[in-house]
């Protein structure tokens, strides 16, 4: 049995990107969660898989979206016309799946949950739990039925494991007891990044997020496709989705003409071209000499030519020399000076003024601890444009 | 640093050339004055010292015109701090372009430790000023309004925007946030994000809204449902009533039509097209009874003309014989053709040929060779010319020989006499060359006296005994380096380990507290009593499950009860037992950890004790007090190590010299042995004028004998050209004769043979003409016969009066116009044959027709009256009657129609009602209100399922919630900018006041004496002002007044701007040591009288490093020498 493994599609999130202020892409990725999604029904249907796993977060709305309901129903509905069922659990974001309120999804639809936790398909028993909740802080894994005798057993699960750097615990689970539960395979879903562990003849994958919605999730933009049999399962892996967000590092430091400058950023814009997806790029650039818009300005000149590539952001660094502080005075006091009382005070002001003045939901932008990063980058920026003005 | 010698090895023009930048001597200034003209290539000097520096630019270079990039190189030997002298070399390779004198790869940080990690932009920056920073540097540092802070740091950076920079990042985050701001991008933003947030829940599809618009849309479907059925019953009826009507209408007509085709005759309906055929019948008899006639006519007309156009019986054999004849050609055309033409023109052809003969035998009478066969002389064209070749160059030989040999004869006569050949002083000069290299010990002994000073200098403020430390030898520098930092180090653990141990003292001392309070409060009731509750339950539970009374049951309602309080009670302990272990729990661990930081801080008390025992062993080494402190190491060791090279290199120059004065003395002794040789013979003092002299006497007469030479070699090359020309004239008339042997003007000289050239070229021309005519006339006769022959041979076939052998054409001409009579008339003859045949066949076929219409007729009035009738009458009487019998079978059809598509019941109605005349209006009333009120019923569907539709299709805001995404990603970016900016600008300002505090003392000191001597006499002094915003610079006139900087003029400020860099300068080489200092024609525009200020500015800047200063004025050099003591002058390398 061949099955695509996908989860955290969050159909109807957004992308958060500043590339997206091109009209174009804008335009073209307003639906990029549904679009991807669509892709995955295709791949299936193509490549005649025997099952559809979706291992939780289909939805990201906060409110009831009954398009994006329809639109899942409708591709579901047309992956089982194809003859390639679907099994699904229910994550933390999918309130639109309480068929109490929403009503059945379908034929070929099967929605493992606390009273129907498992169905069997051709030979394969699925098992899986769903979130009755937003937040669930305890592990599903005591909950889950015990392995069916004489079948393969396969397990789904939306849960955040041990924990992940970034990600609150949501129904928390260690792998090693996930691994020796007595499943062949288990589905799993919550973590956007893609990866698998393996345990003998036993195999646990999280396929990643298909669409990644910002440079967090760059990772992502992938499903798997596993092959059930005699002995471990075989997995490969496939890309999905529409956009992709790639970080490069360009070295300005031997630039000594805005020739050179152009000649680099377009090399590392041209590099970043991938025919099959669109590309938001972030920029982190090592110079002595150019501010972040000076380079925003020259990039976007260059990607009026460039198909397929947007730009995210641009973070600009000194280059790494061993600068003798006594030389550089202003660094020197500058560096001095964050040490004050007085200015550590009226640091936090001027962060606290703007924080206070940032809607809630991006007020952690400018959370306390990132103020040691701030101060890094301030010093760098009156550098940086002391130079440049100077130079210009 | 310092840079001693600058070499431009392959750079830009430059190949192999150095500027010397020698250090200065006796105490004097460091100043080094390059000169040269425009495009001397004064700017490609100063850049190839910053590519030495830095590395060479990797791609365009701007001085690769000359050498390609991959070849450029650049070097010179720099002094470097604690190393010395070091001579190194920069390629333009990418990697490893760093090397040594011998071409080997050096570490990049042997510089860079040198510039202090400065890169190239802020060594330019800091170090070098042209004349258009120091007039434009007033104007931007007018920006500072004369903030303090913000002056000294262009003074030491060099960097006059800090002012505009900081406005600018300020005014960026204002533009993002500032608080009341209305057009800030974070307001705006935000003002969008509100508009959005409301679009999108007002525009979210609710599932009660879903259920509601569901509801809506299903009550109107019902609604329209009904009133569709009434409308179809009402069109049901309206249908039926037209039908009754229709039948009525119809039966009316058929009655009628009945009545009249009774007066028509019987028989069956015509059938379809009978009328037609009928009517083209009749007109095809009376068209073929016509045509009949006409061939008779034309049959008659045909026979006659067959009767006068008989056969002619000599015709074809004329035909043949012509035909022959146009088969003959002449020159590729057809005989007949040219036959005219080529009898008229042999008589021409001949008379030509005549003529060219009488013209050879002209031009072989010139050539004096009447007797000769013209052939003979007839050469081919490359013959002659190889004949013409070959005879001008005999004459060319000839001439070449006789002007040579004039040559010769003139030169022997100007060379003259040979002069005395010179002697051999070779050795006199060597000894003279040596002599030179050591006549001057000027330079070394002012050299010894340069490190005399400089010990003094350096041994200033050292204990007496500083030579005895020496020798004993001083701590490595390292060791001392290392130990402070030991000191500073252990210093800095202990103190955080004592703060680590208060702060783990006292979070145990916490610890330890919440486990009392812990230990003090209750754990209610432990686990023995809450077995005995429920052993209890479950007795009391026996007992009534074996009596089922309302006693026992009432007592298991109790144990069950104090059952269920022991557990909770006991649930409620283990809580409070479990806190407390965890409390013990802590308490050990803050007991672990203060111990640990005790045991840190104890080894660091160790650590430190060992390190101030270290500290007294070096300060004594260093001969300074036991208890000073480290830090006050590395300054006396650096003065120790200073006073021992200066008193190393005062004994080098000494050795120096010493060797110096020895050497001279035995040069000396050389020179007088070498002078007596060539018999100079004098005192040791007037010894090198006697030797000057004799070797310039010398070279004199080697001049002469060089001279009498050279044009002895120059008769000999003239006498073997002459040679070489003799030769060649033989060469050249053995050939001629070659070519001229077998033709009749053998013999005949060079200068004879091209005189006769143009008559052997035209006899050549004359003799292809001759040759070409003689053949045409041969041809031309041979034409002639054969057409006399043919006119002969048709005579005999058709006799005419003409003679065929002097008038052939006359013949053929005849008997060409008889075959052509004989032609046209058997044309005729038979065109009238053909049209005869074809009649008689017509007049035969139009009889036939004309019986098959009879025929035809008679078939189509089979079984129909009127007999009597012509067919034309009869056909159209029988014609009406079928169309009476069409329309009534039509109007029975349609009453049919109309009965058959309406319901039977309501037709039935309908018809009993006719006549009727309002009916109709009725049924018709009846179905309009039907159908207004079917459509709005149907409109009020489909409007409730626009409704639901446009509902469903607003809750997909996609491109909003994108956009929404998108702003908030922008804000987030936005609102870190702006906090960058922020910190920034206070951050900054900060560190420009700390800059004005440290700064201020020695730094202020510096601008002032600048300033004032670079503005004197105008102002006296600067002063610092306190105010609200912050320090300000003023500058102090000589009666006293005083006027802020931004008061003051454009100019004042440069002068200003110039006096911060000098003290900007000093403050540097004060701090990290000095760096040269490049300074390009900065006194162009000045006058004289601030030139000179300005050059003593450099002068200044020389006592505290190196100055460099590159002009193409003659005039700034002649002042910098007198301005400047010791300034070197350097020219420009060509």
């Amino acid at each position: 049995m061949r099955l695509i493994v996908s989860a955290d599609t969050h159909l109807g999130s957004p992308i958060r990107s500043a590339a997206l202020r091109n009209l174009a892409l804008g335009d073209r990725l307003k639906q990029a969660s549904r679009d991807t999604f669509k892709d995955i029904v295709d791949l299936a249907i193509v490549e005649n898989v025997d099952a559809l796993v979706l291992a939780g977060d289909i939805f990201d709305s906060e409110f009831p979206d009954l398009k994006s309901r329809a639109f899942l129903v409708t591709q579901l509905l047309r992956a089982g016309d194809a003859g390639v069922p679907t099994v699904l659990i229910r994550g933390n974001h999918d309130a639109l799946l309480d068929h109490t309120a929403q009503g059945d999804l379908g034929p070929n639809i099967h929605l493992l949950q606390k009273n129907t936790p498992s169905v069997e398909l051709g030979g394969v028993a699925f098992h899986g739990l769903s979130f009755e909740k937003a937040h669930v802080s305890k592990s599903f894994l005591p909950d889950y039925p015990a392995p069916s005798p004489g079948l393969i057993n396969v397990g789904l699960m939306h849960t955040s494991l041990g924990g992940t750097h970034g990600h609150d615990p949501y129904a928390p689970c260690p792998e090693h007891d996930l691994l020796a539960h007595g499943y062949d395979l288990w589905c799993l879903g919550h973590i956007h990044a893609p990866f698998e562990r393996r345990s003998g003849p036993v195999l646990a994958v999280m396929p990643g997020i298909p669409q990644p919605r910002h440079f967090g999730e760059r990772l992502g933009g992938s499903v798997a496709i596993v092959t059930l049999g005699q002995g471990a399962p075989e997995l490969e892996w496939r890309n999905v989705g529409h956009l992709r967000f790639v970080e490069t590092k360009v070295d300005l430091t031997d630039c000594t003409d805005q020739q050179e400058v152009l000649r680099v950023l377009g090399k590392a814009l041209h590099d970043a071209q991938d025919p099959q997806r669109d590309t938001a790029m972030r920029l982190r650039v090592v110079t002595a000499r150019y501010t972040a818009d000076d380079l925003r300005a020259l990039a976007n000149e260059l990607l009026e030519g460039i198909d397929g590539v947007y730009l995210d952001k641009i973070k600009t660094s000194p280059p790494d020399t061993p600068i003798d502080d006594r030389a550089d005075d202003l660094l020197r006091l500058m560096r001095e000076e964050l040490h004050e009382a007085g200015f550590q005070q009226a640091s936090a002001q001027v962060l606290e003024d703007l924080r206070s003045a940032l809607p809630a939901r991006i007020r952690d932008a400018l959370a306390d601890d990132a103020l040691d990063d701030l101060l890094e980058d301030a010093l760098t920026e009156v550098s940086l444009s002391l130079h440049g003005m100077d130079t210009q | 640093m310092r840079l001693n010698r600058l070499d431009l090895t392959r750079y830009g023009r430059f190949s192999d050339a150095q500027i010397d930048l020698p250090a200065p001597t006796g105490g004097t200034a460091d100043v080094t004055v390059i000169y040269g003209p425009n495009e001397a290539g004064k700017s490609t000097a100063f850049t190839a010292f910053l590519e030495l520096l830095y590395g060479m630019k990797p791609r365009d270079h701007p001085y690769d015109f000359r050498f390609k990039r991959s070849d450029l190189l650049v070097g010179g030997e720099i002094d470097l701090p604690n190393r010395g002298p070091v001579v190194l070399q920069r390629n333009s390779k990418r990697a490893q372009s760093l090397l040594d004198d011998q071409g080997r790869p050096v570490d990049e940080t042997l510089l860079t430790a040198a510039l202090h990690g400065l890169g190239r932009d802020d060594y330019v920056e800091r170090f070098s000023l042209d004349d258009e920073g120091l007039r434009t540097g007033g104007a931007r540092i007018a920006s500072a309004k004369g903030d303090l802070g913000q002056l000294l740091h262009a003074g030491v950076s060099g960097l006059t925007s800090m002012a505009g920079t900081l406005d600018e990042m300020a005014a960026r985050a204002d533009k993002f946030h500032k608080k009341g701001g209305r057009g800030t991008a974070l307001k705006l933003g935000k003002d969008r994000l509100t508009e959005i947030g409301r679009d999108l829940r007002e525009t979210r599809l609710t599932p009660d809204r879903d259920r509601e618009l569901g509801a809506a849309v299903a009550k109107a479907l019902t609604a329209f449902e009904l009133a569709d059925a009434d409308l179809i019953t009402a069109r049901l009826r309206e249908a039926a009533s037209k039908a009754a009507q229709i039948w009525y209408d119809t039966s009316k007509e058929i009655s009628a039509l009945d009545g009249a085709l009774a007066s028509y005759p019987d028989g069956p309906d015509l059938r379809k097209g009978a009328a037609e055929q009928i009517a083209r019948l009749v007109a095809s008899t009376t068209e073929k009874t016509n045509r009949i006639a006409e061939a008779d006519d034309n049959i008659a007309a045909h026979a006659a003309v067959i009767a006068d156009n008989p056969p002619d019986p000599a015709a074809d054999a004329l035909a043949a014989e012509l035909a022959q004849l146009d088969q003959l050609t002449f020159d590729g055309a057809p005989l007949m053709a040219r036959a005219t033409t080529a009898r008229s023109d042999l008589g021409n052809r001949i008379s030509d040929r005549d003529g060219l003969r009488h013209q050879i035998d002209q031009t072989l009478a010139r050539l004096s060779c009447s007797d000769v066969p013209m052939s003979s002389l007839a050469i081919a064209a490359h013959q002659l010319e190889d004949l013409a070749q070959a005879a001008q160059a005999v004459v060319t030989a000839q001439t070449a020989v006789s002007s040579t040999a004039n040559a010769v004869t003139s030169a022997k006569k100007q060379q003259g006499a040979a002069p005395p050949e010179p002697q051999d002083l070779s050795p006199l000069q060597a000894a003279w060359d040596r002599w030179q290299t050591v006549a001057d010990l000027t330079v070394q002994q002012n050299a010894v006296a340069v490190e005399t000073g400089r010990l003094a200098t350096a041994v200033a403020g050292l204990p007496t005994t500083w030579s005895a430390l020496v020798d004993a030898g001083l701590p490595a520098r390292e060791t001392l380096l290392e130990h402070t930092q030991d000191m500073l180090a252990v210093t800095t653990k202990r103190d955080s380990a004592q703060a680590e141990l208060d702060a783990r003292d006292v979070e145990y001392r916490l610890a330890q507290s919440r486990r009392l309070a812990d230990e003090a409060g209750s754990s209610a009731i432990d686990a023995a009593m809450t077995a005995q509750a429920r052993r209890l339950r479950d007795t009391a539970w026996q007992t009534h499950r074996a009596t089922l009374s309302v006693p026992s049951a009432n007592d298991f309602e109790a144990a069950m009860h104090n059952d269920d309080d022991a557990q909770a009670s006991f649930n409620a302990g283990a809580d409070a037992r479990g806190q407390l272990a965890t409390a013990h729990r802590d308490e050990n661990a803050a007991q672990v950890l203060r111990d640990k930081a005790q045991d840190r801080l104890e080894r660091l008390n160790q650590d430190r004790d060992t390190l101030i025992a270290q500290s007294a062993r070096l300060a004594g080494s260093l001969g300074l007090a036991h208890d000073t402190p480290a830090a006050a190491f590395s300054d006396r060791h650096a003065a120790l190590d200073h006073a021992a090279k200066s008193a190393t290199q005062l004994a080098n120059a000494k050795a120096d010299l010493e060797t110096l004065s020895d050497r001279r003395s035995s040069v000396c002794m050389d020179l007088t042995a070498a002078a007596k040789l060539v018999g100079i013979a004098c005192s040791k003092s007037d010894l090198p004028g006697h030797v000057h002299a004799a070797l310039t006497l010398q070279d004199s007469v080697r001049q002469t004998w060089a001279k009498w030479d050279s044009a002895n070699q120059s008769i000999t090359e003239l006498e073997e050209i002459a040679a070489q020309a003799a030769a060649d004239n033989e060469t050249a008339d053995s050939a001629l004769t070659a070519l001229t042997a077998t033709l009749p003007v053998a013999g005949r000289t060079a200068q004879d043979l091209i005189a006769a050239l143009p008559d052997l070229r035209s006899l050549q021309r004359l003799h292809s003409d001759h040759e070409k005519i003689s053949g045409r006339i041969e041809a031309l006769k041979r034409a002639d016969a054969q057409l006399c022959a043919s006119a002969v041979r048709i005579n005999t076939i058709a006799p005419d009066d003409d003679d065929p052998n002097s008038n052939p054409l006359a013949v053929i001409d005849q008997a060409r116009s008889r075959v052509a009579c004989a032609n046209s008339a058997s044309l005729r003859r038979g065109s009238a044959q053909v049209l005869h045949s074809r009649e008689v066949i017509t007049k035969r076929t139009a009889s036939d027709a004309i019986q098959r219409a009879q025929s035809d007729l008679q078939a189509c009035f089979q079984d129909q009256g009127a007999q009597d009738l012509l067919p034309p009458a009869r056909i159209a009487l029988l014609t009406e009657r079928d169309a009476l019998r069409a329309d009534r079978k039509r109007l029975d059809a349609v009453r049919t129609v109309a009965r058959t598509g309406a319901k039977t019941a309501l037709f039935d109605t309908e018809l009993a009602m006719l006549p009727d005349a309002a009916r109709a209006a009725g049924v018709q009333q009846l179905l309009d209100d039907a159908q207004e009120i079917r459509d709005r019923a149907r409109d009020a569907h489909r409007e409730a399922e626009r409704l639901y539709q446009e509902a469903y299709d607003a809750s997909d805001r996609s491109e909003l919630a994108t956009e929404q995404a998108t702003l908030l990603e922008e804000l987030r970016d936005g609102a870190r900018r702006a906090a960058v900016a922020r910190l920034g600008v206070l951050a900054a300002k900060g560190a420009l006041r700390r800059l004005a505090t440290e700064r201020r003392t020695t730094m202020l000191r510096d601008v002032e004496k600048a300033f004032v001597a670079i503005t004197d006499p105008a102002w006296a002094s600067v002063d610092v002002w306190s105010q609200a915003e912050g320090e300000k610079l003023v500058g102090v006139q000589p009666d006293g007044s005083v006027v802020p900087v931004d008061m003051m003029s454009t100019g004042t400020m440069g002068q200003l701007y110039f006096a911060l860099r000098v003290a900007g300068y000093r403050s540097f080489a004060r701090d990290l040591g000095p760096l040269p200092m490049i300074l390009d024609d900065i006194m162009e525009t000045f006058d004289d009288g601030r030139a000179k200020a300005s050059l003593q500015l450099c002068a200044d800047i020389g006592t505290s490093g190196q100055a460099i200063l590159f002009t193409h004025h003659a005039h700034l050099v002649d002042l910098a020498r007198a301005t400047i003591d010791g300034v070197t002058i350097v020219d420009m390398p060509s």
